[in-house]
């Protein structure tokens, strides 16, 4: 299958592979989990660059923050017993879900957002934290929101640059804060149909003072559901507004029809997954719907 | 082989690792993958069933973890410790996860078996008494069309002590 | 019964279970030849097209390629892929390569080449023009007029009405239905649709080829039908079968799928074109559309019955799609009525059947053969008629179902491809598999108790199915035994395991026979040089086949021994009794041999060597009956059914062992879940396959599956060796009407179509209660 792939690098600086990167042009690829380059499997790769040996495995706190290298894998997200922690454990959630277990010991948290598939399961959770992607390019560095890093399906605002870090701001904290993270597959280990999480923060009168909702593989990119968390914020949680910034959150999708599910299923249990998401934040938070 | 310019070329490097314990230096191109290198190699027990990454067939222990050798490419290995199914056995000597797929009748093709063993004894090296919940999670990684995944699943669940083996004689008319 | 047995009846390791478990190289991929060359296929990107022009010019100039083969290289023989017994059934539609192609996938040309990335190369070289036909892909449109005709050769033979496409018809009636139906009180009629289910064997179809020294064309290959493969083969290539040895090493998996001479022809085409070693192996998005699938089926249920709950009449009307070609069309159709309506004690019965050519992937053997479509549409109209009488499934099945003592018509006017043999139900343990079944999924406490929370609803339901052992008049075995210095025996059969467990059982009635422990027997199985004939693996025919010949050969090298232990013991032959390793007196003088020195004796003393072979074969093929419970759990908001428990019993006469036994129930339960709820390959409008890959075509996994109960009712079935029937392919029959029973239980709504898929299951419920 990779035949014609004449050089596999493995560099151990950042400033390396970006060179390496540079120099194999069009033909080179990046290389980490191997979980998307390899099923893909594209005729045209001449050099592999391998960055798992770039030091960018690692999850640090800093204060509320976190920093997650690209390189690190499902798995140790999953094992993380800080990370189970954080934000009710929805990111650990996300990275159970993605395929096997040997797959998990091989796919990484970069490759999972770099690889641009808009049912990406690590997605929505990250975006319903507020998370930035850190990229480096050969001169400089930049961060800039997950939000604004999917461009459209396998495409992403990388560039030339490397992904090289997934930071989390500190996340609203206390008792009123819950989160949710819901995911329809065919199977247990499946790519999602639909995905989606949700976080909220309520006062002591059930009032929503912060609200995220995210989606996934209903929309050419993993997508907030901004105006159902409008809708959400700012008012007294409840039954019927549940079902209502449900039915928003379901119109702010514009699905596709695939072998795995048709657009109007999908759409539907947009609805059906933001509901329950919202619906089990509000029990964790102390509501009664 | 060809390269872009036509001109018939090898392009190799050098693979250095450990596999079942020997240090072994091989010759490989830089394309191959760790399946294909493992199996020209002479680890026949490494399968192939689907080249994706979704069956599990092809799983061995990196360092102890169980991957899929059909996803990553043979020369990230470099300086790596794999343990295949020939690895496993001490001698003549079984694994207890390769006797209790034994006298569970775990085993039918006997295809999917190697990564299934290996899998679950990355799992029991990490949690030496798991769940049955724990065990089918883990099993989610190796798919197997002959046995339904009971007897499979009991036999991790005996060989971690979790189930009682199996009487070798006498019949079981009903069965939980 | 078994009390006295020593080996049979109990649960004993698989022979071969020590190579698998240590990963030791014994599946066919698992040898290097120096000098192989890697083969290739070059698929049809058309449903349906002529070859127009096809040039391999630049193919065969790349360095590396040995050989590229398109029909004007290759003899032209009519055949089929079918492994069957001669003359097979099937129509000889087929031909190792040709100038038209009707599916995609269908063979363009192939290649033998150094490497798999040369080959891969060279069919990108080949140069093919196409006149592209119209296709024909839906199973409705294939018999309209005016439609393409797919097989407009005028060679192939056997094909019942080739200008509508028609691959076989079967119009079979017992009584007289039209009568039934008048005599009946209530009728009912409902349509049903199975899909295209793919077997997905762990290990894909590979063939490697290869001229021996003695320049005979040595075969080894993943099949379950080593000899058929043999036969068709040497037919194909025009050589003598003597020039052709076919090699079945360990499988892994076949499920119906490897019933099918499917790479061995075009291996040893190209073997023969290269004189080197060949291989090839279907990559598993090949193994999806290259190799074969289930038959889908739209199915018309009809059935009349007195107020009494008495089935008076049942009628099966099948529209089938084969394919492409007509690989097992007639005998896979046939079982969908011969083995399905006899379940039921109607006067009257009626089934027609017409198989049509698609220009789709094709369909073929599959565990269950016909039967998991029939049963689906029986099962869940039954269910619909018992509740229309207010009566329930159980008892109202009981009322109606065969019987020990019964005769079944239906299968003696309905046989493989000709008329049948008549059924009689010599052993049947259907009424307490229904008793057992039902305790173990708390029946009557569950059938009254609906419920859970609000969007998730709870039922059960079930299915009672049958199926056959073996062919009855066609299938046959052969075993030979011949006994070793030590005491051991040599076992040579035939059959083939492909991962059942065959070469244990057989092991394991020759021991038993023959009063040896199961280390004594070393068996060697599936090598046409070796082994004496054996049709194969399918049918659920090994055990009672297979195994009829072994017990057979194994009582005449028993008749051997004694005759030297008589000799060596001075007793008389009626005096004397195997077991143990040994032969002893069963007089009061306790005289006993060990098997090892009579061994000795025989070999050294005697100059004679123990051996003997047989040849079985039966006219009546018992059923082993099978009842599936299924406990559900409905999402009425995703759609999504969750199965909490399928309780399986099933009686196979005797379980020669116990263990393999269940664990063949619990992977036909798998794969008849998957087939209830997931599976189906899909294909686009071009009819190209849209799921091809494990990716997008999912199987349940350890994680997916539900709560499984296998229970074992052993019934003595005169016909089977020790008492056996058959067990491996009469669970998947169940899953799929005992889950759509348990969703009309949970919520009310009956799916008449597979697989059962959420949107499909909210569709309905939407229908049903606008309000969702």
């Amino acid at each position: 299958m990779f035949d014609l792939v004449e050089a596999f690098h493995r560099p151990s600086s950042i400033r390396e592979a970006l060179r390496l990167l540079h120099a194999g042009g069009r033909r080179a690829r990046i290389v980490a989990g191997g979980t998307d380059v390899v099923v893909r499997a594209d005729p045209e790769i001449r050099s592999l660059v391998d960055i798992t040996r770039l030091g960018l495995t690692y999850i640090k706190r800093s204060g509320g923050a976190w920093a997650i290298g690209a390189t690190t894998t499902m798995a140790q997200i999953e094992h993380s017993a800080a990370l189970r922690a954080l934000a009710g454990g929805i990111l650990v959630e996300a990275a159970k879900g993605c395929g096997s277990v040997q797959l998990r010991n091989m796919a990484t948290l970069g490759g999972n957002l770099a690889n641009a598939s808009p049912a990406a399961d690590t997605a929505a959770p990250l975006l319903v934290l507020d998370a930035q992607v850190v990229v480096a390019g050969e001169r400089s560095r930049r961060t800039l929101a997950l939000a604004d890093f999917f461009l459209k399906p396998g495409e992403t605002a990388l560039g030339k640059a490397l992904l090289v870090e997934i930071l989390i701001p500190a996340p609203p904290r206390g008792a009123r804060t819950a989160w949710s993270f819901q995911k329809l597959g065919r199977t247990e280990s499946d790519i999602s149909v639909v995905n989606a999480a949700a976080g909220l923060q309520v006062d002591g009168k059930g009032v929503c003072k912060w609200c995220r909702i995210a989606l996934g593989a209903v929309a050419p990119v993993p997508l907030r559901a901004r105006a159902a968390e409008a809708l959400v914020t700012g008012r007294k949680l409840d039954g019927s507004l549940v079902e209502q910034a449900a039915a928003e959150a379901a119109r702010e999708a514009s699905p596709i029809t695939d072998i795995r599910a048709t657009a109007e299923y999908r759409r539907e249990m947009c609805r059906v997954l933001v509901k329950r998401a919202l619906a089990e934040c509000a029990a964790r938070a102390g509501c009664s719907l | 082989m060809r390269g872009t310019s036509g001109v018939l070329i090898m392009k190799t490097m050098q693979l250095r690792l450990t596999v079942n314990g020997e240090t072994r230096q091989w010759t490989i191109a830089p394309g191959d993958l760790l399946l294909d290198v493992l199996r020209r190699e002479g680890c026949y027990g490494v399968k192939r069933g689907c080249e994706k990454g979704e069956c599990g067939a092809c799983t061995v222990l990196l360092d102890g973890k169980p991957i899929n050798s059909c996803l990553m490419f043979a020369a990230q290995a470099e300086g790596c410790d794999i343990l295949t199914i020939e690895g496993l056995a001490v001698g003549d000597v079984l694994d207890p996860l390769q006797e209790a797929f034994l006298d569970h009748g775990a085993v039918q093709c006997g295809y999917c078996t190697p990564g299934m063993i290996l899998n679950a004894k990355a799992l029991l090296a990490r949690n030496p008494h798991p769940s049955e919940a724990e065990v089918r999670e883990t099993m989610a990684g190796n798919y197997c069309r002959c046995t339904g995944y009971l007897k499979p699943v009991e036999a991790v669940l005996a060989a971690a002590g979790r189930a009682p083996a199996p009487a070798r004689s006498g019949r079981k008319a009903v069965k939980r | 019964m078994s009390g006295d047995r020593a080996v049979v009846g109990q649960n004993l390791r698989k022979v071969d279970g020590v190579k698998l478990v240590t990963g030791r190289p014994a599946f066919t991929d698992d040898i290097h030849l120096p000098g192989m060359l890697i083969g290739k296929i070059l698929p049809s990107p058309h449903a349906h097209a002529r070859i127009k022009r096809i040039d391999t010019g630049k193919a065969r100039a790349l360095p590396g390629v040995h050989a590229v083969l398109t029909y004007k290289d290759v003899p032209r023989v009519p055949h089929t892929t079918a492994g069957q017994a001669w003359p097979e059934p099937s129509p000889y539609d087929t031909y190792l390569l040709d100038n038209k192609v009707r599916f995609v996938g269908d063979r363009v040309a192939a290649v033998a080449a150094e490497t798999r990335a040369i080959a891969e190369k060279a069919l990108r070289l080949i140069e093919v023009e196409y006149e592209v036909l119209p296709a024909v892909l839906e199973i409705e449109q294939a018999m309209a007029s005016g439609v393409a005709v797919i097989h407009d050769e005028p060679d192939s033979t056997k094909i019942f009405d080739r200008e509508h496409n028609i691959a076989g018809y079967i119009l079979r009636e017992i009584g007289n239905v039209e009568e039934g139906f008048r005599a009946s009180d209530l009728i009912f009629e409902r349509e049903f649709r199975t899909g295209r289910q793919q077997h997905c064997p762990l290990e894909p179809h590979v063939a490697i080829a290869w001229l021996d020294a003695d320049q005979r064309l040595v075969i080894r290959t993943s099949t379950q039908v080593p000899y058929h493969a043999r036969r068709q083969v040497a037919m194909i290539l025009q050589i003598p079968v003597s020039r052709v040895h076919v090699i079945k090493p360990r499988i892994g998996g076949g499920f119906g799928g490897k019933q099918e001479m499917l790479l061995e022809d075009i291996t040893g085409a190209l073997a023969l074109a290269t004189k080197r070693p060949v291989k090839i192996e279907f990559t598993r998005e090949e193994e999806f559309y290259m190799a074969r699938s289930r038959h889908p089926q739209i199915l018309r249920m009809k059935m009349g019955v007195k107020r009494d709950g008495t089935i008076v009449a049942s009628q099966l009307t099948v529209l089938a799609t084969t394919g492409a070609y007509g690989s097992h069309s007639t005998t896979v159709q046939g079982n969908t009525g011969s083995k399905v309506l006899p379940l039921y004690r109607a006067e009257h019965m009626r089934f027609e059947c017409h198989v049509v050519y698609t220009n789709t992937p094709v369909a073929g053997a599959f565990r269950g053969y016909g039967c998991p479509q029939g049963f689906f549409a029986q099962e869940t109209l039954v269910d619909e008629i018992a509740e229309e009488l207010g009566r329930d499934p159980v008892e109202f099945r009981r009322q109606n179902m065969i019987r020990l003592g019964d005769i079944d018509k239906l299968s003696a006017q309905l046989g493989e491809g000709k008329e049948g043999l008549p059924r009689h139900i010599r052993s049947c343990g259907l009424p307490e598999c229904l008793d057992r079944a039902a305790a173990a999924v708390d029946w009557d406490g569950k059938r009254n108790a609906a419920g859970g929370p609000a969007h998730l609803k709870r039922g059960v339901g079930m299915a009672a199915t049958m199926q056959g052992s073996g062919i009855a008049g066609v299938d046959w075995a052969s075993a030979f035994l011949k006994m070793n210095e030590d005491g051991s025996f040599f076992l040579q059969v035939g059959a083939a395991d492909v991962g059942a467990g065959a070469d244990t059982v057989l092991a394991q009635i020759a021991a038993e026979t023959l009063g040896v422990s199961l280390d004594k027997v070393v068996i060697t199985s599936g090598d046409t040089d070796i082994t004496p004939f054996d049709v194969g693996a399918y049918a659920s025919s090994t055990t009672i086949i297979s195994g009829g010949a072994v017990r057979k050969a194994a009582e005449k090298v028993r008749a051997h021994v004694l005759d030297m232990a008589a000799k060596m013991l001075d007793a008389p032959v009626d005096k004397l009794e195997c077991g143990d390793n040994q032969v002893y007196t069963i007089c009061e003088c306790r005289k006993a041999v060990s098997m090892a020195e009579l061994a000795m004796h025989a070999m050294y003393k005697e100059k004679t060597q123990i051996m003997d072979g047989a040849s079985h074969f039966n006219t009546d093929s018992p059923p082993p009956f099978c009842v599936t419970f299924a406990e559900v759990e409905v999402d009425t908001e995703t759609g999504k059914v969750r199965v909490l428990h399928l309780v399986t019993a099933v009686d196979p006469g005797t379980a020669i062992n116990p263990m393999q036994a269940e664990g063949q129930v619990e992977g036909a339960v798998a794969q008849g879940l998957g087939y209830a709820l997931i599976e189906e390959l899909l294909l686009d409008g071009q009819g190209r396959p849209r799921n091809a890959s494990f990716l997008d075509y999912k199987i349940f996994s350890a994680k997916d599956m539900p709560r499984l109960t296998t229970i074992l009712v052993e019934t003595d079935e005169p016909l089977g060796p020790f008492g056996a029937k058959s067990i491996s392919e009469v669970p998947i029959n169940g899953p799929a009407p005992a889950i759509a029973n348990a969703i009309y239980h949970a919520v009310g709504i009956r799916l008449r179509k597979l697989p059962i898929r959420p949107e499909d299951v909210l569709r309905e419920l939407r229908e049903k209660l606008p309000t969702l």
